[in-house]
């Protein structure tokens, strides 16, 4: 039985995955301060707790994200580019696109069988279509994000939202509200707005199924639907899609592991 | 051991030493040129006339090459920032801007002072915004402005009539320069400098024929911008024409001694585009931490496509500049260049592609985004774009460009079912 664990730093939060015999036996998610070393230590300890193992039980840690060089107390390090593919693949073996949504980035990537990035397109210097974007507009709405989800599936008549500029795009929101529109439609304008930046990346690379979607964004039901919708596909949705970065990286060290003689 | 990756940094090897000696000298030339003495003329790179102009007795400034000499100083943004506030936008240029900023500052560079043009020759019309940047210089300075009509590249090879349209042009900015420098035409002295602009081009060319070389002696991007200032700026000299007989025996002795621009060549690469100057030395290790080393590259071309050809010919000289002109890299069409990109990558053994896009220039990027999905999806080459700019620092995301390296290197990695993840802290 060998224990692995996989940290995955983003812009907003600290993933942790523990996976042991092929299956996620423990997870942490916790939002990140400035203090990421710490931040990586703290989603370590919580996924252990979570998972009522001991530290020295973990063979390898390996970081991922943005913030993966602040897990200094790992022994690896891997994209999350990576780590979304080889999670999905690990999830649902049939990927061939992943839609990666997270708080400051969106990538779209092509796998091959084995889970192996092919090709990848991402959004460039600019928030717009990520998750920070759904989360400064929630708020012109005088929601918090975690509300928005279900809100949408009401929508009679999406308004339309700016999809490159996410202040523009809360101002625009903040005047659809003066104006007396339906939140559900604005909500659902929204996600119409953040899809069709998605399906441009997800052009880029290729659309073929299975398409599995992950990262934070991908909890919210209103935005899974609208994509779903959108592609004209279904869209593989895990239980666990803002861990599959952690548990990509994790997966990454136990191949590591098992490539290297102990 | 030294590695040629290393030296720009460590240790400077021979050639590199020369070249900085060059660089120095030409400065201090300028410095005290200008006026009737030994007038300058402003020229652009791609497709320029240095021959000829250099022929009247005229010393030569390429704007271009002083902008990135800036760049990789550091010492562009103070220019740009300066230009911004005469009401340059956002989305011109950063080479106009440096430039124009520059002239309103003094002409100051961290080189040396950079004279004010007696002459401006826009050699390179495929891109409208050089002729208005050489226009507001003409405006300012109020000195002649000859602007050549190069015809576009659609075939491998000029046609005749696009031959002879660019030679009748070449005799009108002949007769100008008879007229501004009271000076007779002298076709031997011409003749003389494009016999030293030959045989430079061809000690060019074979320096660029070594990373066919397993593995590379040569980095073909990064090493190559520094051995390109004698090819482009000092052509038609004896300086330059020596030059590459340096780096000729350089390159001969790292193969003798077994001295790779990486210590362990793991990818090779073709690499597209004009680098990010103000962040150079940043964009090199981020490919130097991966073994990855470039062994062929189209950024070395932008001064004459020679490796296709394109050289010049004492015994036909007017045509042979003509044909020359034509040839400059960004005034092929986008067939012409993704042809010969694909051409280098089969020639070269390259492993994949790295386009660097920049926001400055639509000339030189606008179809590489066309160009990584045609390499990817009809050549099976893996193709990586990146962007900033060459001139504007404002402009480089480290994180991100490195966080893209990253991955295509790490999907290079795993393509090959090698598994070599990155130590922490690596």
């Amino acid at each position: 039985m060998t224990l692995v664990a996989g940290v995955d730093i983003g812009s907003t939060t600290a993933k942790c995955a523990l996976i042991e015999d092929g299956k996620v036996v423990g997870r942490s998610l916790n939002p990140v301060g400035v203090e990421l070393v710490k931040d990586a230590e703290r989603a370590l300890a919580l996924a252990l707790s979570d998972s009522g193992r001991e530290r020295r039980d973990v063979r390898a840690v390996t970081g991922t994200g943005y913030g993966r060089f602040k897990v200094t107390f790992g022994q690896f390090t891997v994209t999350e580019i990576g780590c979304h593919a080889k999670g999905a693949h690990f999830l649902f073996p049939a990927t061939r696109v992943v839609l990666d949504i997270g708080g400051q980035d969106t990538k779209a990537i092509k796998v091959d069988a084995n889970g192996v990035v092919i090709d990848f397109a991402m959004n460039d210097k600019c928030a717009a279509g990520t998750g920070r974007f759904l989360d400064v507009c929630a708020g012109a709405l005088g929601y918090d994000v975690s509300e928005i989800g279900p809100l949408s599936l009401g929508a009679r008549r999406p308004v339309k939202v700016t999809n490159t500029c996410t202040v523009f795009a809360e101002s625009e929101v903040s005047s659809y509200v003066a104006r007396g529109k339906d939140p559900k439609d604005i909500l659902a304008g929204l996600y119409g707005s953040i899809v069709s930046r998605s399906l441009s990346l997800l052009q880029r690379v290729g659309v073929e199924p299975e398409v599995t979607f992950t990262g934070g964004v991908s909890r919210n039901e209103g935005m899974v639907r609208t994509l779903r919708a959108r592609l004209g596909l279904p869209v593989n949705v895990s239980p666990l899609s803002q861990f599959v970065g952690a548990i990509g990286a994790a997966l990454y060290g136990l191949e590591r592991l098992e490539a290297v003689p102990a | 051991m030294t590695h040629p990756g290393e030296e720009v940094e460590d240790g400077p090897t021979s050639a590199r030493e020369q070249q900085r000696r060059l660089v120095e000298e030409y400065y201090a030339d300028l410095a005290d040129a200008g006026g009737p003495r030994k007038p300058v003329a402003y020229m652009l790179v791609g497709g320029n006339l240095t021959e000829i102009v250099r022929s009247f007795g005229y010393e030569v400034v390429f704007p271009e090459i002083v902008a990135l000499n800036c760049a990789i100083k550091h010492e562009s943004l103070p220019n740009i920032l300066h230009a911004e506030a005469q009401g340059y936008g956002l989305d011109v240029c950063g080479y106009v801007k440096n430039d124009l900023g520059l002239q309103e500052l003094g002409g100051k560079t961290p080189f040396g002072r950079i004279p004010p043009p007696d002459l401006l020759v826009c050699s390179f019309s495929g891109c409208y915004v050089y002729i208005k940047w050489w226009e507001a210089l003409a405006e300012k300075y109020g000195c002649p402005l000859f602007v050549l009509d190069v015809p576009y590249m659609r075939d491998e090879r000029p046609r005749s009539e696009e031959i002879e349209y660019v030679v009748a042009q070449l005799n009108e900015f002949i007769a100008l320069l008879e007229r501004t420098t009271g000076r007779s035409f002298d076709r031997g002295e011409l003749r003389r400098m494009l016999a030293h602009s030959r045989k430079a081009e061809e000690g060019w060319v074979r320096y660029l024929s070594a990373g066919r070389r397993r593995p590379s002696p040569i980095e073909a991007y990064f090493e190559a911008v520094f051995y390109m200032f004698p090819i482009n700026v000092l052509r038609g000299t004896a300086a330059a024409a020596d030059f590459y007989d340096t780096v000729d025996a350089e390159v001969t002795a790292r193969v003798r001694a077994g001295e790779y621009p990486v210590p362990e060549e793991k990818v090779r690469l073709v690499v597209e585009g004009v680098p990010p100057y103000p962040s150079y030395r940043t964009f090199w290790d981020f490919f130097r931490r991966w073994g990855a080393v470039s062994v062929a590259a189209t950024y070395p071309k932008v001064g004459g496509l020679f490796d296709q050809g394109f050289l010049h010919d004492p015994d036909r000289p007017l045509e042979s500049i003509a044909e020359y002109s034509m040839a400059a890299y960004v005034n092929q069409s986008w067939g012409l260049r993704r042809r010969l990109i694909a051409s280098y990558a089969k020639e070269f053994e390259a492993d994949a592609v790295v386009i660097h896009g920049i926001k400055s220039c639509r000339s030189f990027t606008a179809g590489q985004g066309d160009l990584r999905d045609w390499l990817i999806h009809e050549q099976g080459i893996p193709t990586l774009y990146l962007e900033s700019d060459h001139e504007d620092p404002r402009y480089f995301a480290p994180a991100q460009i490195k966080n893209r390296m990253d991955a295509f290197f790490e999907s290079l990695d795993r393509r090959r079912s090698t598994v070599s993840l990155p130590m922490v802290g690596a």
